[in-house]
């Protein structure tokens, strides 16, 4: 499988950074694409061959995100469900949510977050600066 | 309506399954998981529509604050392009703002009639004044100069002291000619209008009325942005500019002269002397020059001028030029031929 997957920022679409070798998978940025199916499909994907491969491993994955919208937001839901499924066949899988200190909003998306992830361990991080 | 009313039938529907099953509703065993699943996934789906419902209102009140912010910024924008546009003629400023003009160190060749005016003995007429009353003397000059120069679409190039240099056919044109002859015309409305302000020239504190020359030319210039990268001007120069400038100084107090190719553009409707060609620094030949009498339409109109224009009938006398009972002999004999 491949090692890495990576995928530059945009305007309008958050920098990918999964390294698959170092088991470490970042999302950071803005998401509102034009066309959200068609920018996390992908995402999902290597997500899906990761995952199935990973069994008993650790996985530490990142959510740096300023600002989504509502598609995104499903979007980065169906991602979490997919790390607690797999949590929940055993991985050992950390979900880090950064959130801007100042945007409450945000921190709740996060917190709720948190609470669908039965399996996966949640933690809640202000982002620095 | 708080967010929680918004979804109280949902939350109903909820407590009233999970009453369901602790009153241990759907015994058979299948069906029970069943429900319990179906329930689980309605909670779901419930949890992501109050989010997303929530955070789209998170993202308007967002996207409204941005848009307060922009509006803000384009108002101060506007006030500051409003303030910066004085420092442009109208039509300079139109064209950058249309995006027509760049606002690149470019020049074009273009064919214009250059107009320039100087008040005579201005820092004589104005010596003894405070400099803020010179102040308000000049504005008012300069006002009412600009406000007839874009009455007639001049594009106003400069000021320099009392100097006022316009330009017409850049950056619109309605033809060489029809340049030429609106040059002309605005000349004798701002010396037309000087005589109405002289005893206002006067209240504001000049020691005498205001006089002008004027001198106008048409020829191939060089238009556009001069300058560095940093400051520029939108500017016209070459042989014609200097040309016109020299003419001015030739012109006698509220005169107008005319270069050759201006005049040969306007003589339909502009009564002008030819003089007698004068040596200008610069210029290898004798310059031709015109000095203008007047607008054959006023002429006409102060019986200095019989004047009879129709689609293939033209009739000009002017009778500043020739003898009357010379000219009726004149006519007599065109009449004569007519009739035959």
């Amino acid at each position: 499988m491949m090692w890495k997957f990576e995928i530059p920022a945009t305007a309008r679409t958050p920098e990918v950074s999964f390294d698959f070798g170092e088991n470490h998978l970042k999302l950071a940025g803005e998401s509102y694409p034009e066309d959200v199916t068609e920018f996390y499909n992908p995402l999902f994907n290597a997500l899906d061959t990761y995952l199935a491969k990973l069994g008993k491993g650790k996985c530490r994955f990142d959510f740096e995100l300023i600002y989504l919208n509502s598609s995104s937001a499903k979007a980065i839901m169906m991602l979490m469900d997919k790390l607690d499924a797999a949590a929940a066949n055993g991985a050992s899988i950390d979900v880090f949510w950064h959130y801007d200190k100042e945007d409450d909003t945000m921190q709740e998306l996060g917190e709720e977050f948190g609470e669908d992830l039965a399996n996966a361990k949640f933690h809640l991080e202000k982002m620095a600066g | 309506m708080s967010g929680d009313d918004l979804f109280a039938a949902e939350e109903s529907i909820i407590a009233a399954a999970e009453q369901l099953i602790a009153d241990g509703g759907f015994g058979a065993a299948g069906e029970r998981e069943h429900f319990q699943q179906l329930l689980k996934n309605y909670q779901k789906l419930f949890r992501t529509a109050r989010r997303l419902m929530r955070l789209g209102d998170h993202n308007e009140r967002q996207l409204n604050a941005a848009a307060t912010v922009i509006a803000q910024k384009n108002s101060e924008l506007q006030a500051l392009s409003t303030k910066l546009s004085k420092y442009l003629s109208p039509q300079i400023y139109d064209s950058i703002f249309s995006g027509a003009q760049g606002v690149e160190i470019a020049s074009n060749r273009k064919k214009l009639t250059i107009f320039f005016s100087d008040v005579v003995n201005f820092t004589e007429t104005t010596d003894k004044l405070e400099s803020e009353d010179l102040t308000n003397l000049l504005n008012r000059y300069l006002t009412e100069m600009s406000n007839i120069a874009l009455q007639y679409g001049a594009t106003i190039d400069k000021y320099i002291g009392d100097a006022v240099m316009v330009f017409f056919g850049d950056p619109e044109t309605k033809g060489v000619k029809e340049d030429a002859r609106a040059c002309v015309r605005m000349a004798i409305a701002m010396l037309r209008r000087m005589r109405e302000l002289q005893s206002e020239w006067q209240e504001l504190g000049a020691e005498k009325p205001f006089r002008l020359r004027i001198g106008i030319n048409t020829g191939f210039v060089t238009v556009g942005n001069f300058g560095s990268s940093e400051r520029m001007d939108y500017t016209i120069i070459g042989n014609a500019v200097n040309l016109t400038a020299r003419l001015q100084s030739h012109a006698e107090i509220d005169g107008i002269m005319l270069g050759h190719e201006t005049y040969s553009l306007v003589k339909d409707e502009v009564a002008a002397e030819e003089q007698k060609p004068f040596k200008i620094k610069g210029f290898a030949e004798p310059v031709r020059a015109y000095k203008v009498l007047g607008l054959y339409d006023d002429l006409a109109d102060e019986g200095l001028v019989i004047r009879e224009e129709q689609d293939g009938f033209r009739f000009l006398l002017d009778l500043q030029k020739h003898d009357k009972d010379a000219a009726i002999g004149k006519v007599e004999e065109l009449l004569a031929r007519l009739k035959k």
